[in-house]
């Protein structure tokens, strides 16, 4: 059977939100939420064959599932997410927990545990955060030992705990990291396993409709075939397997979830009368609070989808590209749920409207499958060894390319990107020469700044390729005039604040100097007509988003 | 028995927004659906189909991308699709559009029963199904409610003034079919979705059709648009704003004023 | 794709017409993209007449044989008994009207069965002809028999334009006979007048808030459908007598194929109807929900007056379909008309027209309904009304 299409994602997505529109009321979300309670029913329906069925987009289509590629998972969370964060973390929970056994399992083991998943609705959850092990899974504490039976093992126990495990009170299916005589390891349980026990749901900021809860091991046994792989000490590298891919979908979560705010914000500056004419005509507020976060989002939804083309390709890894999605992606969307808020005032702050429960909800996004703190770190580690191994070219090289781009399309601002770029490699450099990455801080920023000016370079070509995102709103023309605006943006920060780090943290150096050599004045030169630009794109939104 | 249902894409009439100024649509960025009638016809074909075991194939004339429509009435249970698209079908009234639809109909092949929706939401008009049945040569059953078919006749609930009937016809018929206010269209689950990928979708031009180019396109449309024009205002009124408190004061004042109440 | 001449010369009034975003300026003159259906909006909207549609190159008929103005006069039966129904009288009022300015006749047609007891009543409405097709055959309505009856009269008589009520008769027998006939056939219209020998049909066009004329040049004779309510019932000869021209024709074979089994009428609706309602008030999409219907229900009740509602509302199933004011649903003429939170778009005005004062609140000062009412008042109607109905309580 060939792989998803475009109308089929299309398909999908319709029939998704059409189920939402009518068996998902605002009301419903708002009372679960206020309960903190798992809507079990709905997630039940959503996995139902006839109804949507969306866990078979995880399973393998040998085992009776879709197969689903990365870019209709992708789109699927994205629309989870502007339903509601907590039914999305839900099924996602599914997802993920079925990861280590999609990257490390054996044929057999896909067979039984994917069939039965498929056709039995079975809800997964993954077990892999401890007290004191989140994202750096290396202080591991939960065992598992080897049950020997004329001499051969026959099984393990495990024993420990696992803590805010999705799905953690109402999974089926628990796949769970456990440090066995051989190295870190996955291992099925059920639920129902003697000795394991799972701990009442969490009280949560957000995703309430979600449920969180630790699971408790006391010697469960579970059979040796029950070790995904049937090999010992591949754990870690088949929970790194799938950063990338996983983290993407974190990423749309972010974008789904800041999306929604802000669209809900819009609908109402549409309304709301403020001194003679509607709030969404005010430059002012559009310029503040709505129209950064809609160039944001498109900047995301771009490199979200180029990065999830290139895992359709590679399978796995791009671990670091992964992270530079999610960081964005959740941050910017973060940032825009808080806005929305700030842009319906009083009634933003109640909860008569859904901002109130998204803002508490997206926030999850920047803390689950590594911390935005952790994933800086990544980033910088990632995108350091590039320098270091390219002796400093690595972002110069990638500037030569915008300057091309440039010449053939000057109204996307590759000529911005190039000169980010290189002002990025300038302060890498800077920071090689001088030995700041010693400072956490610089490392944490430096991520961010290479997030930041990857993302603009990516949505850059995607709008010089002539490339409309699938599931953008957008025109062609909108989009390069959103890519442009964002191109300066991210050049500007990324030569001042590292501007910041450099002399912030080496009083020694030259100030006109590094300026000079981050080429500031250059960039700031690109600031004429940003405003316009941004009106521009203001008006657009209107027009789109207008009821 | 072989069941043709003809479906059309439409913009989202929930979605669509008008430009003050010119008074046009503004379509851009605004999503194409099937049209609901068109949504429950299918519904009620499959239902036959459920039944009886007989095949349905989807019919729908329009650009490339109508296409989307057919898949999903494929991902419904639909069996087939045929599109209908081509340049020479521009400019076609109900006239033309139900002569090309009919001539499809007949170069499908055999066929029992032709299910339309009453009407599109983005026409109103309500005659290419009644049109497509002269063509066809066979009766028609305008605005049903609901559809039973067995054998050789169908049996339907059709809506008359100030009430129904029931009606029995003999097969080949065409009905058209309105949905109840409270219909809830159904949407495929992922899987049918992804199955329906395997299907088959043809697309037909005139000449693949055997189509009389004569009564294509502008050239078999009876009707021409003289003008159009902004609908004409009655003298501006008086308008006022304020808190919900003022407006509501003054809606009570007006309702004095008018000798609606007291 | 619609013809663009060299003389255009850029102004971009046909740019701002196209109900399909189809035409924009390239260069300062007019281009049109794949988007074109070939509507022809446009062709009147160009001052320089650089725009067309590719000529028909069928030879032209002639077509000054055909004479004469007709109206498909609908009989309805009520339990037992039979009555012309109002929108026929509607026609025939406006049709003296349209034949007294072509100076042709004015023909009523009437398929029925025992029906010569209303040739009186259909004479005062001003009918010069009424052609009666009167058999048993045809005491229930069939398309087919039906449908073959009026061809018939039609091709023996040769009639210039045919009105037919929009109703659930005339628009099942209407398409079939314009089908068989090969002429245009325009929907539903809001008004019909003649220019230059042809019969002007608007009607909202285009989905837009955009009004549209239709004719049929090159075809006759020139057919339309008309919704209840949209004319006005005019006795313009008193006491006179059309000359009644008796037709029989035979029923098709093709009629037995659809039978009727039974019919159920609905028991009368109690309280009040839209159409006779001196006060109505009227919620759209605006509205939001069924809380938001709630309490235009309650005002309704304190003001004596029947509830409606927009199209965009009846999609979203706050209202069933016969409580649709506008274009496709019921034509209302309320003495006093409240649209809450309705943008007021043509399809909708449509319907209340003939009101006498309109009230239009809608949170969106741009709101068309803001063109056409009396007093607008510029707010969210589900937060006024419930102010609104404390006072009244008082």
């Amino acid at each position: 059977m060939a792989k998803n299409d475009l109308m089929t994602r299309n398909l999908m997505l319709d029939s998704l939100r059409q189920y939402a529109k009518n068996r998902i009321s605002f009301n419903l979300l708002r009372e679960h939420d206020a309960k903190n309670e798992i809507p079990l029913d709905i997630l039940k329906e959503m996995y139902d064959h006839d109804i949507l069925g969306v866990h078979l987009l995880l399973i393998p289509e040998e085992y009776g599932g879709l197969g689903g590629q990365t870019t209709e998972i992708y789109r699927i969370c994205e629309q989870l997410a502007r339903i509601d964060l907590g039914i999305a973390t839900g099924v996602f929970a599914t997802f993920l927990g079925s990861d280590p056994l999609n990257v490390g399992g054996t044929p057999e083991q896909k067979a039984k545990w994917f069939t039965k998943i498929a056709q039995e609705n079975k809800l997964v959850a993954y077990g892999a955060t401890e007290a004191d092990a989140g994202s750096d899974l290396v202080s591991l504490r939960t065992r598992a030992e080897h049950v020997v039976q004329n001499g051969r093992v026959v099984g393990y126990k495990i024993t420990g705990s696992k803590m805010w495990i999705s799905n953690g009170g109402v999974a089926d299916i628990y796949t769970v990291l456990a440090l066995a005589p051989g190295g870190p390891s996955w291992f099925i349980v059920e639920r129902g396993t003697p000795g394991f026990t799972q701990d009442v749901h969490e009280d949560k900021h957000g995703i309430r409709l979600s449920n969180t809860a630790g699971l408790a091991f006391d010697e469960v046994y579970v059979p040796a075939e029950n070790l995904i792989g049937l090999k010992e000490g591949q754990g870690f590298l088949q929970a790194q397997a799938v950063f990338g891919y996983t983290r993407l979908m974190v990423a749309a979560f972010g974008l789904g979830g800041g999306e929604e705010a802000v669209e809900t914000a819009l609908e109402y500056a549409g309304q709301r009368i403020q001194a003679g004419g509607p709030l969404s005509q005010k430059q002012g507020f559009m310029l503040k609070l709505i129209t950064p976060h809609y160039i944001r989002f498109e900047a995301a939804r771009a490199y979200i989808d180029w990065t999830a083309k290139q895992l359709e390709v590679n399978n796995h890894g791009l671990a670091t590209e992964g992270a530079i999605a999610k960081l964005y992606a959740t941050e910017s969307g973060n940032k825009a749920a808080e806005d929305a808020i700030q842009a319906m005032g009083g009634f933003g702050y109640t909860k008569e409207f859904a901002v109130e429960k998204i803002k508490r909800d997206v926030k999850i996004t920047c803390i689950y499958e590594g911390t935005s703190e952790v994933l800086e770190m990544t980033i910088f580690r990632g995108r350091w060894q590039e320098h270091l191994k390219s002796r400093g070219q690595y972002y110069i090289n990638q500037a030569a390319e915008f300057d091309a781009l440039h010449a053939q399309n000057p109204q996307v601002g590759a000529d911005s990107v190039a000169l980010g770029l290189r002002a990025l490699a300038r302060v890498l450099e800077d920071c090689r020469a001088n030995k700041l990455t010693r400072h956490q801080y610089v490392t944490f920023m430096l991520g961010d700044l290479i997030s930041e000016m990857e993302v603009a370079a990516v949505f850059v070509r995607q709008c010089a390729n002539k490339i409309v995102t699938e599931g953008s709103r957008f025109d062609l023309a909108t989009l390069c005039t959103m890519a442009r605006i964002n191109a300066r943006q991210s050049a500007f920060k990324t030569a001042s604040e590292g501007l910041r780090l450099v002399l912030g943290t080496c009083p020694a150096i030259d100030t006109a100097q590094v300026s000079q050599a981050v080429n500031l004045v250059a960039i700031e030169d690109k600031m004429r007509g940003l405003i316009d630009d941004m009106d521009t794109v203001s008006a657009k939104l209107r027009d789109i988003f207008k009821k | 028995m072989h069941i043709i249902v003809c479906i059309k894409q439409v913009p989202d009439s929930t979605q669509v927004k008008v430009d003050p100024k010119t008074g046009t649509l503004i379509r851009a960025g605004v999503p194409s659906i099937l049209n609901p009638y068109d949504h429950f016809a299918l519904e009620k074909a499959l239902e036959i189909k459920a039944k009886t075991g007989a095949k349905v194939t989807v019919l729908s004339m329009g650009p490339q991308q109508a296409v989307a429509v057919l898949r999903l009435a494929l991902a419904l249970g639909a069996d087939e699709g045929v599109l209908l698209s081509s340049r020479a079908f521009a400019g076609s009234d109900t006239w033309a559009t139900a002569y090309a639809l009919a001539t499809a109909v007949k170069h499908i092949g055999s066929f029992d029963l032709v299910l339309c929706g009453q009407m599109a939401i983005d026409g109103d008009t309500a005659q290419t199904g009644p049109e497509m049945a002269y063509h066809l040569h066979i009766p028609q059953i305008t605005f049903c409610e609901s559809i039973d078919a067995n054998g050789n006749t169908v049996v339907v609930k059709k809506l008359i003034e100030g009430g129904h009937q029931i009606l029995q016809a003999d097969l080949p018929v065409l009905v058209t079919m309105t949905m109840p206010h409270d219909y809830v269209a159904k949407y495929p689950s992922f899987m049918a979705a992804h199955k329906a990928q395997d299907k088959i979708i043809r697309t037909w031009t005139e000449t693949d059709i055997g189509a009389d180019p004569h009564k294509l396109g502008l050239e078999g449309s009876p009707t021409r648009v003289d003008r159009i024009f902004p609908p004409p205002t009655r003298a501006k009124g008086e308008v006022y704003s304020g808190s919900a408190v003022e407006l509501a004061n003054k809606f009570v004042e007006i309702l004095k004023k008018e000798r609606v109440i007291k | 794709m619609i013809q663009i001449a060299q003389n255009c010369v850029g102004c971009g009034k046909c740019t701002a017409a196209c109900p399909f975003g189809a035409l924009s300026l390239v260069n300062r003159r007019a281009v049109a993209s794949s988007a074109c259906t070939m509507c022809g909006a446009c062709v009147s909207q160009c001052p320089v007449g650089a725009l067309s549609l590719p000529q028909n190159t069928a030879v032209k008929k002639d077509l000054s044989a055909y004479k004469g103005i007709w109206v498909l006069v609908e009989i309805g039966t009520n339990a037992m008994s039979q009555h012309v129904r109002s929108v026929s009288y509607e026609l025939l009022s406006k049709g003296r009207e349209l034949a007294n300015q072509t100076g042709e006749e004015l023909g009523a047609v009437v398929i029925g069965s025992n029906i010569s007891a209303f040739y009186g009543e259909i004479s005062q409405y001003g009918a010069d002809k009424i052609y009666a097709v009167d058999a048993p055959a045809y005491a229930h309505y069939n398309t087919a028999a039906y449908a073959n009856a009026l061809i018939t009269l039609i091709k023996k008589y040769n009639p210039s334009v045919v009105l037919f009520p929009s109703t659930y008769v005339g628009r099942d027998l209407s398409p079939r006979v314009a089908a068989e006939m090969f002429v245009g056939l325009t929907a539903d219209c809001t008004g019909l007048a003649i220019k230059d020998g042809n019969l002007i049909q608007t009607r909202p066009a285009f989905g837009g808030n955009i009004l549209a004329d239709i004719k049929c040049p090159d075809y006759r004779p020139q057919m339309a459908t008309v919704r209840p309510n949209v004319f006005k019932k005019v006795v313009s000869a008193p006491g006179k007598m059309a000359q009644v021209v008796p037709e029989t024709i035979a029923v098709p074979a093709e009629a037995a194929k659809v039978r009727i089994i039974n019919t159920h009428m609905d028991p009368p609706v109690s309280g009040l109807q839209l159409e006779e309602a001196d006060v109505v008030i009227a919620g759209g999409r605006g509205m939001k929900n069924k809380a938001g219907f709630d309490l235009l229900d309650n005002l309704a009740q304190h003001l004596g007056a029947a509830v409606g509602a927009s199209r965009a509302a009846i999609d979203l199933g706050l209202k069933p379909k016969e409580k649709q004011i506008g274009q496709s649903g019921v034509n209302v003429a309320a003495k006093f008309y409240v649209a809450c939170g309705i943008s007021g778009a043509v399809q909708h005005v449509v319907g209340v027209e003939h009101c006498g004062v309109i009230v239009g609140i809608n949170k969106d000062a741009n709101a068309p309904i803001f063109n056409v009412c009396k007093y607008g008042l510029v707010g969210d109607a589900g937060q006024i009304l419930p102010k609104v109905l404390e006072q009244l309580k008082k």
